[in-house]
């Protein structure tokens, strides 16, 4: 008996372990597909990256060639293109973040900035020798860039390196020396961008309008504790039961809106929901304001409502201000309000305000706009007249309504008529220059029962 | 001598056991167990939340209506009253009680959630970019208050308006290495309320962090170039700063 059972027990392990081998490999070969999938990604990424690069750099020097501006406006959207493309990539390479920040940057000024060159060629401005001073360093840096990365090209060539190794944060930290030259190439490379000269022209992306100031703020720097009477007073009627201010970093001037931050607890509020308000250092503003209670009974027309808004602007000493749109959501409805000043609507200066659909009670509160932008302006006559102004819009563009408007436009900002209206069962908004007939901006309106969407 | 009967079919049973068990484990496909933690989906549910509209709505109020939970017109937007209805049919059949219809609720009123997003102006609305968000923060800053939340949200959407950051909400949310959350799938989780609201309120242009582009929790954060960053605000765990 005992002769016949030996093999028994062995033969189930070796069973066992065959299967788990056979097993085993199939995970590995799944596991080395998917890596060989994923690598493939990264690796047509990485020569996209270059190609785009190498066609930014191409294209600048053709447009410096160039003479027309037709040939300039062709080239340089095509620069704005392919450092869009190139910036977009980059970002999808298992990088951290602090090693292409630089880079991400230049590219996206890069295309920036070609978008506001077309937009002077459009507008018949020859170009200045600053601006052609100014692509000739995008040229250089672009070439320089595009140095690096076939150097990188190359040497990865030569090395058995894939780029998805990078993605593990530990071993990327973990292994120096060789297989890291992947990642101190494109380290050299963004110490390099942050060098670069800034570029000085008008877009988003562009640093004075990055750090730009608020410049609606009045009044002298107020103390913490003049910030917290401001709360108190706003609330009014000793409805604050406790008041605590949050933790400060301390780089917290270097905001655009430097702010105290309190949580409040009001009196008729549930414990766990605190309201949160931001008070200006300096003149002491309240900034913004959101009560997040839960709202269930909906029992406000949006018309109360609006009332209810208006009329807690007054009080806080908004005068002028008209709503624009509304937008309904979460048993609120959040107002825009923009200031109005002989007939003409200054979207700048912008307000928010939501009210609750329940009792009328006003839960969210944001000037943030408003501070930013507010300022004494000398709104000039127009130059155009109303027809004028209409003749320029097309004849299959259904005008309902249209009035005056500044509208910003980078930094600085326009006056424009503002033609709200239907075209092709669409609704729109558009802007019309009332100094030189331009159309300046064009937006399409979803409107839905819950409110205004421009796109 | 022989095996006693029983035992030989024991070992046989053992063995054929052993070699099933083991043919399971070999011809299982990865992709299945992938479905099987539920943040590990490639894609978080559709969901109907108090705002969604549609047709999806309209089949989840019909059928309230016809258990009697609901009394109203049918009129396919996610309102107040459609809201406490299913609050009440999620308590009376042992759902989780959130108001929200995920695939759970749906499945118990009977219904299946259509793939496309509700219709309105030729497709064009804010429901995509909303429930991204609403996911990150879910994912991110579960833990976190109400400001928290929308603090985390507008991060994103400041990188968005940002040159050193991708241009689009789910490039920034999407980018390697840039979030935990999306990194470890808990992104994938289905948001709550409070995550849908702080997202609605962040795209409505509420920042509570002046304009942060970075945040990170003192007691988990493995990076040390974070500190290098400028401290601005702390607002529940997290520190933000530029």
């Amino acid at each position: 008996m005992e002769r016949r059972r030996w093999w028994i027990a062995p033969s189930i392990l070796a069973l066992a372990l065959i299967l788990s081998i056979a097993w085993g490999y199939r995970e590995y070969q799944t596991r080395k597909q998917l890596q060989t999938t994923l690598e493939n990604h990264y690796q047509r990424i990485f020569f996209d990256v270059k190609k785009h690069v190498e066609n930014v750099q191409t294209n600048i020097s053709k447009a410096m060639a160039a003479n027309s501006s037709e040939r300039n406006i062709l080239l340089l959207s095509e620069i704005m293109n392919e450092a869009y493309f190139a910036q977009d990539k980059l970002a999808q390479m298992p990088i951290p973040q602090s090693d292409i920040a630089n880079t991400q940057k230049f590219l996206n000024q890069a295309a920036d900035y070609s978008y506001y060159l077309i937009q002077t060629h459009l507008e018949g401005v020859p170009l200045t020798k600053e601006q052609r001073g100014q692509l000739a360093s995008l040229r250089d840096n672009s070439a320089k860039f595009n140095e690096e990365l076939a150097k990188l090209q190359s040497d990865l060539a030569d090395k058995n390196f894939t780029i998805g190794s990078m993605s593990n944060r530990q071993t990327a930290r973990i292994e120096e020396g060789n297989e890291n030259v992947f990642q101190t190439t494109l380290v050299n490379i963004d110490k390099n961008m942050a060098d670069v000269p800034r570029l000085i022209y008008d877009g988003p992306f562009a640093d004075e309008m990055i750090n730009r100031k608020a410049v609606g703020l009045t009044g002298e720097k107020v103390s913490r504790e003049e910030a917290e009477r401001k709360v108190r007073e706003f609330f009014g009627g000793n409805r604050v039961k406790r008041i605590t201010a949050f933790e400060e970093g301390e780089n917290i001037e270097n905001v655009r809106i430097p702010s105290y931050t309190f949580s409040v607890q009001l009196d008729n509020a549930s414990e766990d929901r605190a309201t949160y308000i931001a008070v200006s250092r300096q003149g002491g503003h309240i900034v913004w304001m959101r009560n997040p209670r839960a709202i269930n009974n909906e029992k406000l027309s949006i018309d109360q409502a609006q009332e209810k808004a208006r009329r807690f602007l007054e009080e806080k000493g908004f005068d002028n201000m008209e709503v624009n749109y509304h937008q309904k959501y979460n048993g609120g409805i959040l107002f825009n309000f923009a200031l109005t000043e002989e007939n003409v609507t200054i979207y700048p200066d912008l307000v928010k305000v939501k009210v609750a659909l329940d009792n009328g009670e006003i839960i969210g509160f944001d000037a943030t706009p408003y501070y930013t932008s507010h300022h004494e302006r000398d709104i000039p006559k127009p130059k155009l007249s109303l027809q004028e102004a209409r003749a320029k819009l097309r004849d299959d563009f259904e005008v309902n309504s249209e009035r005056l408007a500044i509208i910003p436009k980078g930094k600085k900002e326009v006056l424009c008529y503002e033609f709200k209206g239907t075209h092709m069962n669409n609704e729109f908004i558009i802007y019309v220059n009332a100094e030189n007939g331009r159309e300046e901006d064009v937006l399409q309106l979803v409107i839905d029962e819950n409110g205004t969407l421009t796109f | 001598m022989k095996l006693p009967q029983k035992r030989k079919k024991f070992l046989i049973l053992t063995l054929a056991f052993t070699l099933a068990f083991l043919s399971i484990l070999m011809f299982y496909e990865p992709s299945d167990y992938l479905s099987e933690a539920d943040y590990n989906k490639a894609l978080a549910p559709r969901v109907l939340y108090w705002g969604s509209q549609g047709q999806d709505v309209k089949n989840v109020q019909w059928q309230l209506v016809k258990w009697k939970y609901l009394v109203g017109k049918v009129d396919g937007i996610y309102g107040p009253e459609t809201y406490r209805a299913v609050r009440r049919f999620q308590a009376k059949n042992g759902l989780k009680v959130d108001g929200i219809v995920g695939p759970e609720t749906a499945a118990a009123l009977g219904i299946t959630l259509s793939e496309a997003a509700p219709a309105s102006a030729q497709g064009l609305n804010r429901q995509s970019d909303e429930y991204l968000l609403a996911r990150c923060i879910h994912g991110e800053a579960r833990g976190e208050p109400y400001v928290g939340k929308v603090a985390v949200a507008a991060v994103v959407l400041n990188r968005v308006r940002s040159p050193q950051f991708p241009n689009t909400i789910a490039g920034v949310i999407y980018q390697p290495l840039a979030f935990t959350a999306v990194a470890d799938g808990q992104i994938n989780l289905t948001p709550n309320k409070d995550a849908i609201n702080a997202a609605r309120d962040a795209l409505n242009g509420w920042d509570p962090t002046y304009g942060a582009l970075y945040y990170w929790n003192p007691a988990t954060a493995t990076s040390k170039w974070i500190w290098t960053r400028k401290v601005t605000l702390k607002i529940g765990k997290h520190w933000f700063g530029v």
